[in-house]
């Protein structure tokens, strides 16, 4: 009986797979482009993603996803596989702490365009870089707090994964801002590893209990900023100003609901759609900018609400 | 003590039975439960802000989601299993809850009980594969962990959801008595019905019998597949219960939830003094378990110690805590 559940099982799965196969090997005259993303658990990434096959089909292109879940090491392969599957174009959101440069060179060698978003493989960079200037942003934020404190006041931040370029950008930027206050000092630093909301709410908690006479947070991403949000909401400390990075939805939702006093907003979906646009014209032989910064938009309460309707 | 039978029997009686009491309830996690205290006193020393009440409540919130997901690991490894999915089923259970109350239109109790229902049904099929299709634990829950963490990132194509009534809200904030929320008095309750299910029930004591031997169980007359399959269908259960407590306390419920707790959870079993063999394990040793390992992570955030010490510290921590139970049961 079990025995033939189980033969049956497999048989299925077989047939299943064979048919998914099937569906995958379509053959016709669409260019294909291979989109790497590095995490497909980040609200950001994940907006970069939808945007992309959001234009590829506009644009009549087939759109392959691989995630490589934030593991560089996994996108190397995942990247290998492209190139292997004869793909016209590749996407790269690098993933890991610093970004391989061997996708970028394997590509090249088999003469496929790639276009890198996010961060650029150093030594090894795409044909053209679509990312947000990380760091003026991050300075405009900076400032923001400034005129929101008076400057004055104690600031604890919620660090990003150490060593990774958002983390270093965004760090540079709101250091920046900050040397023109005095009165406002960052007393607490503590780094995350995942990024991820829970972790910002256990350190923020951990961090008001050391020190409380904190008055900032500053997450260096918006989970971040939400987890530190509901942290000092649960220790009944509405005094605290709470500032994120990256406008993605929930960050935006909360910069609406008042939880978040500013985030910047990358232009996540302009920058899906660049990249496909760049993927066109390097098909077409155009060649393009080394770099295509895209400006961080510094947004509060005043400028939420058309982001959250259509986020740009 | 030889002479028991002369008239100070008390004074004698007195220390006997406290050693006795300490032996009964911290049996087999004795050097965890001095490892704990050794922990607190230092922290208190090392870390100004760590000795308060403000900070305790601060620990029992954040420890909520880690224990209530141990205790059905428990279970899981005195029967001699693992279960690797619970990180999983608790972000497929809490993405369920928040798409049905948020885009479903249906009341957010109903979603609640909703949420339950889908980890206790993950759990049930884990145990099925367990059971049925003899896969071994680690196999079943494997592939449910990555089935779970798939269809809850599909539920919404990834994005989180955000934004509960203020009364769910609530549930891990309000602090009633001065010190107690709701979803710290159910990790309390759910604590004692383990208690005492492990120890005084009948079936409860068959765990350890299965954990011993599956044949031998059998034999003496347990319902072993019925039994294990319960007992991942309870993990599942608590994963439910426990995506409840972590979209209350951060007010939204997200697909990369959970991501890895599934290792902290047996590592907190196992500092707790329970055998990944099998047939060993206890209620009281997997609360010391948990509580060392939030208090770790709390002092050394106070601390302001960088997560990458934080992790090498754990480490330590697991080795050292299961070495010494280890030598323990040797020497005795």
């Amino acid at each position: 009986m079990i025995t033939k559940i189980r033969r049956a099982l497999c048989l299925s799965a077989v047939l299943a797979l064979l048919i998914a196969i099937a569906g995958c090997s379509q053959n016709d005259d669409q260019p294909t482009i291979g989109l790497a993303v590095a995490n497909q658990q980040a609200d950001f990434f994940n907006m970069i993603r939808q945007s992309v096959e959001a234009a590829g089909e506009k644009e009549g292109m087939r759109i392959i996803v691989a995630d490589a879940k934030g593991d560089g090491d996994t996108q190397v392969s995942q990247i290998q596989n492209f190139i292997t599957q004869g793909v016209d174009a590749i996407i790269y959101i690098p993933a890991g702490a610093t970004a391989a440069t061997i996708p970028v060179r394997d590509a090249k060698a088999a003469g496929i365009p790639i276009v890198t978003v996010d961060r650029n493989p150093d030594g090894a960079p795409g044909d053209t870089f679509i990312a947000t200037d990380s760091v003026a942003a991050a300075r405009e934020l900076g400032e923001h707090v400034i005129e929101l404190t008076n400057g004055r006041g104690a600031i604890g931040v919620i660090q990003g994964q150490l060593g990774t370029t958002p983390e270093i950008a965004r760090d540079q930027g709101f250091r920046e801002a900050l040397s023109k206050a005095p009165g406002l000092r960052i007393v607490a630093e503590q780094a995350s590893q995942q990024w991820a909301q829970s972790e910002g709410f256990d350190i923020a908690t951990d961090m008001l209990q050391a020190h409380p006479e904190i008055t900032v947070l500053f997450g260096r991403a918006d989970a971040l900023a939400l987890g530190a949000a509901a942290a000092a909401r649960a220790q009944n400390r509405p005094d605290i100003t709470v500032v994120g990075f990256d406008g993605d939805i929930a960050g935006l939702q909360g910069v609406k609901d008042g939880g978040l006093a500013a985030t910047v907003t990358q232009q996540t979906y302009k920058m899906g759609g660049l990249a496909v646009e760049s993927v066109k014209k390097l098909l077409a032989g155009e060649s393009l900018p080394a770099e295509q910064l895209q400006p961080g938009v510094l947004t509060t309460k005043e400028n939420v609400a058309p982001f959250l309707e259509n986020h740009p | 003590m030889a002479t028991a039978a002369a008239p100070p029997k008390t004074s004698v009686d007195a220390p006997q039975r406290i050693r006795e009491l300490k032996n009964r309830t911290f049996a087999g996690s004795g050097g965890a439960f001095v490892g704990l205290v050794l922990l607190i006193v230092a922290m208190s020393i090392a870390a100004p802000n760590f000795l308060s009440a403000r900070n305790f409540t601060n620990i029992m919130d954040q420890v909520t989601v880690l224990g209530i997901l141990a205790l059905g690991a428990t279970f899981v490894i005195i029967i001699g299993g693992i279960d690797l999915s619970v990180g999983s089923v608790l972000a497929l259970s809490g993405m369920v809850m928040g798409w049905l109350s948020h885009d479903g239109g249906i009341p957010l109790p109903v979603a609640m009980l909703v949420a339950v229902l889908v980890g206790a049904l993950c759990g049930l099929i884990n145990g099925i594969g367990v059971t049925v299709f003899r896969l071994p634990p680690f196999i079943a829950t494997l592939a449910m962990m990555s089935v779970a963490r798939g269809l809850a990132n599909l539920i919404t194509d990834g994005q989180q959801i955000v934004g509960y009534p203020e009364w769910f809200y609530k549930l891990s904030t309000a602090r009633y008595f001065g010190i107690i929320s709701i979803t710290v008095a159910t990790l309390i309750l759910l604590y004692i019905a383990g208690w005492v299910f492990l120890r005084y029930r009948r079936s409860g004591r068959a765990l350890y019998a299965i954990g011993g031997g599956h044949e031998v169980a059998r034999l003496a007359g347990i319902n072993v597949r019925g039994t294990t399959t319960v007992v991942y269908m309870v993990a599942g259960l608590m994963a439910g219960i426990g995506a409840i407590v972590l979209s209350s306390r951060l007010d939204a419920s997200a697909p990369s939830a959970a991501t890895g707790y599934e290792l902290d959870v047996i590592a907190a079993v196992v500092i707790g003094g329970a055998s990944l063999m099998g047939g060993i394990g206890r209620v009281t040793g997997t609360i010391i378990g948990v509580l060392i390992i939030g208090v770790l992570r709390n002092g050394l955030n106070l601390l302001g110690v960088s997560p990458f010490i934080q992790q090498i510290v754990i480490g330590v921590v697991i080795a050292v805590a299961v070495a010494a139970d280890v030598l323990r049961r040797r020497n005795r």
